[in-house]
């Protein structure tokens, strides 16, 4: 990895097929379950755009696809448009793996920016990320993602 | 190098329970198939053993810091000694009604790569397994499925 760059790594095991968890990735049907009623917006080609849409319709995010590998693998370039402090930083990469392992799927978040010590990823992408996950990974197996809290 | 691993879940249970899933010997052994035995005062000696049975200590140290159900600090040491002590934070804090967030903060791992290769590894298996066990009451043998031991 290169020296001047941050990233925020995760890796989480959830009891569900893999694909129960790539489908739960990129639909945005089971998006709005578990990360508070936010979606994506693609056709998820490599080279599309990429958007993720608050409830009301605006832009919270956006970038464009560039690698889908159904149900294994899938990256894309992402930037915040919300806080202009993290739009000036720049253009993060988000890759997501998934690995069979027996009963459990294992996600791995790998989110990175070429920029050292980025606030993206320490007040952003670091806090977003636990929350959406644990979210994700209860849905998957109660049936219930986490309830709408004041983050 | 700074290495310094964190890892935040956040689990629909109490803090009580999270306290007594990780002093518990027995509500240990569920999820991370391994105990963790000591009196939680701070002074104390701590030992991560084996949970087949047979005892083994695979990590012990200290209790540095124990404030139930919220917080507890400790060393990380290996048995043999051959390397410095790394340190392990556990915070427990409410977050919304019914839902706690679960920090685990382990670092002064400079000294100790393979360890802090290890636990990176490691962690998340006995987190995403407590979160399970605790919402809903399955869990799995970790240590069987793909990846190092940690």
């Amino acid at each position: 990895m290169a020296m001047a760059s941050s990233s925020f790594v995760y890796v989480t095991y959830i009891r569900a097929p893999q694909r129960k968890v790539w489908d739960a990735l990129t639909k945005p049907e089971f998006q709005k379950q578990y990360w508070f009623g936010m979606h994506q917006q693609t056709d998820w080609k490599p080279g599309s755009p990429w958007k993720l849409l608050f409830e009301d319709g605006r832009v919270a995010d956006m970038g464009e696809v560039l690698e889908f590998d159904a149900p294994n693998r899938l990256a894309i370039k992402w930037r915040n448009e919300i806080r202009p402090d993290f739009k000036e930083e720049g253009f993060t990469r988000c890759v997501m793996s998934l690995e069979n392992d027996g009963e459990l799927t294992r996600l791995t978040i790998d989110h990175s920016i070429d920029r050292e010590g980025a606030k993206i990823i320490t007040e952003g992408i670091s806090n977003g990320w636990p929350k959406i996950l644990s979210s994700l990974k209860s849905m998957l197996e109660t049936g219930s993602a986490l309830a709408r809290f004041k983050a | 190098m700074r290495s310094d691993f964190v890892y935040v879940t956040y689990i629909y249970t109490t803090p009580q329970k999270v306290w007594d899933a990780i002093t518990k010997p027995e509500f240990a052994k569920r999820y991370w198939m391994h105990t963790n035995v000591s009196d939680w005062k701070p002074g104390s000696r701590w030992e991560h053993r084996h949970g087949d049975g047979s005892g083994k200590v695979l990590i012990d140290g200290e209790v540095l810091q124990s404030d139930p159900p919220h917080r507890l600090v400790m060393t990380w040491t290996r048995p043999d000694r051959s390397k410095e002590p790394s340190r392990v934070t556990f915070d427990i804090a409410d977050f919304a009604p019914g839902l706690i967030c679960l920090t685990v903060t382990h670092d002064r791992l400079e000294g100790d790569e393979a360890m802090a290769s290890s636990i990176s590894g490691g962690w998340p298996k006995v987190l995403s397994n407590l979160k399970s066990l605790l919402e809903t009451g399955k869990s799995e043998n970790i240590w069987l499925t793909k990846g190092k031991e940690g």
